[in-house]
């Protein structure tokens, strides 16, 4: 046993392959972050409904797709849907049948099921006055909406949103199981030809230690300038700050 | 629909129940593991001590940064080979199963953000504590144990409802190093009965469950701290210095 | 609660008004639950009239005025804003809520938009005013409440007395033939009501219709043409700003005007 438990010669050798299992995961972060948000809004806006009919459902939907452990819920797509008659012979089975196809759907439903918590908590931060002065101006519901509560529901679910994404990023090494050859992959199949237990695994961290790093640095950064009206003193009223720190405590763990 | 029979059912529900006791094992000891080590870590790393504060801010940011599985895969794969460099020959001998990589890994990863939670909790107390503590001339080690640590527990109590969900949902991923739990179980009942929805939905049904009920009982403890908190005597007498 | 006949058979009887006012109420309750917030309101206001309301808390006085532009909607009698009758409609409301201004107790800005922003959202959303437009028109009102050289500035670096002025200013841009004002100056630091005050009352020589909830007396009496004294969700008395300060009628007045004099 030498004192350094890296082999550099190895770690050179392997960065190209890394490197190649680290795009992957980008893509299978970036791609169920887009469509899990798309999904989460209509989701939210159910489960915000006062119709039960509405509501009921998307309230469902969370608790599952948020309670069920993500290995499951790939388990669940890949194995389970397969069983579905219909959807093996429908038009969806290109999605269904393929790993990624899988991965994706998993990862979007989940990552979907949290931000509807998120954008629920973030929404119900928005003060009620604010809301109510826009209404008092005539301003439509829609309009109310886009101007007023999405943007300030932004600012105060910032954090709460990159605890989930940088939580949705760790999440994403399980892929292999559905032979997915992502970073984790990447750096198991090399431990597998060289049985240095070390030197991939080790690389691998460093690859998802600076991507999720990178990922804070950017909502630092968003925060920053989003926040730019109440650089010194905070501006957000106290009803508005109490109910994020309940939103804070439900998000995921807080890195 | 199910082409299962009654007896072969029950077998494969025998398995799922020795799986899911596996995986409650497996969590509470892995939490108990990082609630520990989180709560020590957590009042050590408040020393002013630069070299204690960097070491901190070192440990924090790896294991949040990488995926609890590779941390599985780590202590798994190399645990023998750490513990020779440690202990020597006789560590070397040392197996590493499974349970223990994945008791060790998520105890260590989730061990930094109850650490964290402690941080917070002890910073925002009120300075009337420690100086009420220390007027009345109360021992350090009571202080902590009787008067501090109870009040950061109280405040840290939503954020490690937080973990302890979160945790939760980790323990699958050892069935990936190896471990037989509850997963491990479903999949192989789903694999062998070909009815992988009705097991998983299954399973995951138990999680969420599990999940729910610890839920619940935290919203009652919660409740029960809070209102005991209105008649402590300690309390009340620090605050007024505050 | 004294039980009170039905307010809503009030309601038919009225005859209309010569000149339509610009404010109607007959009869308008509102319930939370089996509290009755407002008990059967009957006030006129009409056009370019001044109306201050003052009352105990909890005596209804911002149910009311919120009732006028639908905020809160009430479940019995009539209310008429300008002529249109306040029904369920959804497309009512929101043709009162372009001539009805309303200034808060809490400012309500929005925090993320410049005073010039908060004062070019609504014409821009609603009227379909360009950028360039809007801007000269939020300009022109910032100018008015004196606060044109804050235009760029975000509320949080504003003064109470300044984000109140922006607000006012905000309700302006929609060009409302009626303001309400809810306690306008109570959030303020006692510095900061007179400038507050102070361009509220540039405003009502302008003619507009004004509803005003203050206990400002000074201000009651240079402004209203009426006063009006509520409580427990009615009106118990009004009358001329001279009369009602120094020769109140009815004992919950003298009672009322006792306690805020002290
Ligand atoms: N949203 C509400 N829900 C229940 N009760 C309310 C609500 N708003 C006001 N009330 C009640 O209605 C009564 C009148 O309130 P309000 O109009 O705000 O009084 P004021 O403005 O004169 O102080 C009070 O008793 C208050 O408690
Ligand atoms: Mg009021």
């Amino acid at each position: 046993m030498n004192a350094l438990p890296i082999d550099l010669d190895l770690a050179w050798e392997s960065l190209p392959a890394l490197f190649d299992g680290l795009m992957v995961t980008v893509f299978l972060t970036v791609l169920p972050l887009i469509i899990g948000l798309a999904l989460a809004f209509p989701i939210c806006f159910a489960r915000m409904s006062s119709r039960r009919a509405l509501a009921l459902p998307a309230e469902t939907f969370v608790v599952f797709f948020r309670g069920a452990p993500l290995l499951i819920l790939l388990y669940l797509v890949y194995y389970g849907l397969g069983q579905i008659e219909a959807l093996r012979n429908g038009p969806f089975w290109i999605v269904f049948g393929s790993p990624f196809g899988c991965a994706i759907v998993a990862l979007s439903l989940n990552h979907a099921a949290y931000m509807v918590e998120v954008l629920r908590g973030s929404l119900l931060a928005v003060p009620h006055g604010i809301v109510e002065a826009s209404e008092a101006l005539g301003i439509t519901r829609r309009n109310i909406f886009l101007w007023v509560r999405m943007p300030l529901a932004l600012r105060y679910g910032l954090k709460a949103y990159q605890n989930e994404v940088v939580s949705f990023v760790k999440g994403t090494a399980i892929v292999s199981v559905v032979t997915i050859t992502d970073l984790m992959a990447v750096a198991n199949s090399i431990f597998e030809q060289t049985y240095d237990p070390f030197t991939p695994i080790l690389c691998a961290a460093a690859f998802y230690w600076a991507f999720v790093n990178l990922i804070r640095v950017g909502f630092t950064f968003w925060g920053g300038w989003l926040n730019r009206h109440n650089a010194e003193d905070v501006a957000m009223p106290g009803p508005g700050r109490l109910a994020l720190a309940r939103l804070a405590g439900r998000a995921k763990v807080m890195p | 629909m199910t082409n299962l029979s009654l007896a072969d059912l029950a077998g494969y529900l025998r398995q799922l129940g020795e799986g899911a006791l596996i995986t409650l094992e497996l969590f509470f000891a892995s939490f108990t593991l990082a609630f520990v080590l989180g709560v020590l870590i957590g009042v050590v790393t408040l020393s002013r001590n630069r070299f204690i504060r960097a070491a901190w801010r070192v440990y924090a940011s790896v294991f949040m940064g990488v995926p609890s599985l590779l941390v599985i895969f780590l202590i798994f794969y190399g645990g023998s080979a750490m513990l020779a460099a440690v202990l020597g020959e006789f560590g070397a001998r040392i197996d590493i199963s499974p349970f223990g990589a994945g008791v060790a890994a998520l105890g260590i990863v989730y061990a930094a953000y109850i650490a964290e939670l402690v941080r917070g909790a002890i910073e925002n107390l009120p300075k009337g504590q420690f100086e009420g503590a220390r007027a009345l001339a109360i021992p350090p080690l009571i202080m902590w144990g009787r008067v501090i640590l109870p009040q950061v527990m109280r405040l840290a109590l939503p954020g490690l409802v937080n973990v302890w969900s979160f945790m939760l949902k980790e323990t699958p991923l050892v069935s990936l190093a190896g471990l037989q739990d509850l997963v491990a179980a479903a999949k192989i009942a789903a694999g062998a009965t070909k009815e992988p929805f009705l097991f998983f939905v299954a399973t995951a049904l138990l999680f969420i469950a599990f999940s729910a009920a610890s839920l619940w009982l935290a919203n009652r403890l919660e409740a029960r701290l809070d209102r005991g908190q209105r008649r402590a005597p300690v309390r009340s007498s620090a605050q007024a210095e505050a | 609660m004294i039980a009170r006949p039905p307010a809503s058979d009030l309601a038919g009887d009225l005859a209309p008004a010569p000149v339509a006012p610009a404010i109607l109420l007959a009869g308008v309750v509102k319930r939370y639950g089996a509290h009755r917030a407002l008990a059967g309101v009957d006030l006129q206001v009409q056009r370019g009239e001044k109306v201050v309301i003052c009352g105990p808390s909890g005596s209804g006085k911002s149910t009311l005025i919120r009732c006028i532009n639908a905020l809160e909607r009430h479940d019995g009698g009539r209310i008429v804003v300008n002529g249109i009758e306040l029904t369920g409609d959804e497309g009512t409301v929101q043709d009162i809520r372009q001539e009805v201004g309303m200034v808060f107790q809490h400012f309500n800005l929005f925090p993320h938009l410049t005073a010039l922003e908060n004062c070019m959202l609504a014409p821009q959303l609603n009227r379909g005013l360009s950028k360039a437009q809007a801007e000269k028109l939020a300009m022109a009102h910032l100018e008015r409440v004196h606060l044109a050289d804050q235009a760029r500035k975000y509320p949080a670096r504003l003064s109470g007395g300044q984000q109140q002025r922006v607000a006012i200013a905000r309700a302006l841009c929609m060009e409302p033939r009626i303001l309400l004002f809810d306690e306008p100056t109570s959030a303020l630091d006692p510095e900061m009501v007179k400038e507050v005050l102070g361009v509220i009352e540039e405003l009502a020589a302008s003619g507009v219709t004004m509803v005003c909830v203050t206990h400002e007396m000074g201000f009651a009496r240079r402004v209203a043409d009426r006063c009006v004294f509520m409580d427990r969700g009615e009106i118990v008395e009004e009358g001329g700003a001279q009369d009602f300060f120094d020769a109140p009628k009815s004992e919950r007045l003298r009672h009322f005007l006792a306690q805020i004099l002290r």
